[in-house]
């Protein structure tokens, strides 16, 4: 959604405040971007009970780093980096520890859904059989590279533009294409790989 | 259009619609069917986890942390000064104890009152009403001051 002039002039000059050392003037900005900042690291790192402590470590590096910040991208693009920045740290981090998945996902489960998804869209699918598939795509992404894991919910699951991807991640458009074929290509062949065995590979 | 053509599409043009010849390649090919499955598959689960929201911050949250903030930059401020303070204290105390250590130890190496410096004293003392002082005394030969003889 657009925002009007005052808007913008109003952000323009809380972050202006903020980075003359005025903390009170961040207050507006995190209400503004609270929202944007959980759907990021919730759809990243899908654990709900971490959202709010990392989400608070991003907007504490934000503050920390906004000296930097230069008006070049807009503000939410900038902070959303950090966001995902972050995220791709904590996931590196706690990657040893990232359980096997497999879900209780079947085969004949699946091959129910895929009937179903004959439809265009996933709305024959009832609340039982979505809440199925998400848990077992959901572990499927969780074993994923992280740059994977990143490029594909930023525009799979955040909606992102490849352009707008380009700029958060500071990446050429064309690299970002061939990222996210990759990463799709990769996801399929795990899948691939599950309906085979039956397991984990 | 050969399989790879057509897997290739199909993952690049992920939400676009399929074109005629791919169709008609996918009627008489179950592994590139079985392969649009799984691209089926994945889309309906990616469209599942981004339909699931994430959770609502906390009540307070944004003024919990801007509290958090203001904490952190006080403690800040406060660590810098005590940093800046105990550095300096650190500073004066090794430049003290290397005072101090001096001054213990240059009296017993120096030329008048060490052991060293004793047979010097003693000649000192033999030559006083001649020689008053040997600290700052104008020698011009210091083999003088070797053999104990002193400077006429």
């Amino acid at each position: 959604m657009a925002r009007s002039e005052s808007e913008v002039s109003s952000e323009i000059d809380s972050i202006r405040r903020v980075q003359r050392g005025d903390g009170e003037a961040f207050g507006p900005l995190v209400e503004r971007y609270q929202q944007r900042i959980f759907s990021i690291v919730f759809h990243l790192v899908r654990r709900r009970d971490e959202v709010e402590d990392l989400a608070q470590e991003i907007l504490l590096k934000a503050f920390r780093a906004i000296r930097t910040y230069n008006f070049q991208s807009s503000f939410a693009t900038w902070l959303s980096r950090i966001a995902v920045n972050h995220c791709y740290d904590y996931l590196r981090k706690v990657r040893s520890s990232r359980l096997s998945y497999y879900s209780e996902m079947t085969e004949e489960s699946a091959r129910e859904l895929e009937r179903k998804l004959e439809t265009p869209e996933s709305r024959g699918l009832d609340h039982g059989e979505k809440l199925s598939l998400r848990e077992f795509v959901g572990a499927l992404l969780a074993r994923a590279p992280e740059d994977d894991r990143v490029i594909l919910t930023l525009k799979e699951l955040e909606d992102y533009s490849v352009e707008e991807i380009s700029e958060l991640l500071k990446l050429k458009s064309s690299t970002v294409k061939v990222r996210l074929h990759r990463a799709r290509k990769r996801m399929l062949e795990d899948l691939e790989r599950w309906r085979r065995e039956g397991k984990e590979p | 259009m050969n399989c790879n053509e057509v897997r290739d599409f199909l993952t690049g043009q992920w939400d676009g619609g399929l074109p005629a010849e791919l169709r008609e390649h996918l009627a008489g090919c179950a592994g590139c069917m079985g392969y649009l499955r799984n691209v089926r598959l994945l889309q309906a689960g990616f469209r599942a986890l981004a339909d699931e929201s994430a959770p609502e911050p906390s009540l307070g949250f944004a003024a919990r942390l801007v509290r958090r903030l203001q904490e952190w930059e006080e403690k800040g401020t406060r660590s810098e000064f005590f940093e800046a303070v105990g550095r300096r204290f650190v500073y004066a105390t090794l430049v003290l104890t290397l005072a101090l250590l001096l001054g213990l130890a240059l009296p017993s190496t120096g030329p008048v009152r060490g052991i060293g410096g004793a047979e010097f004293l003693g000649l000192q003392s033999n030559n006083q009403a001649t020689q008053p002082d040997v600290v700052g005394a104008d020698f011009t030969d210091s083999r003088e001051l070797v053999s104990g003889r002193l400077p006429d």
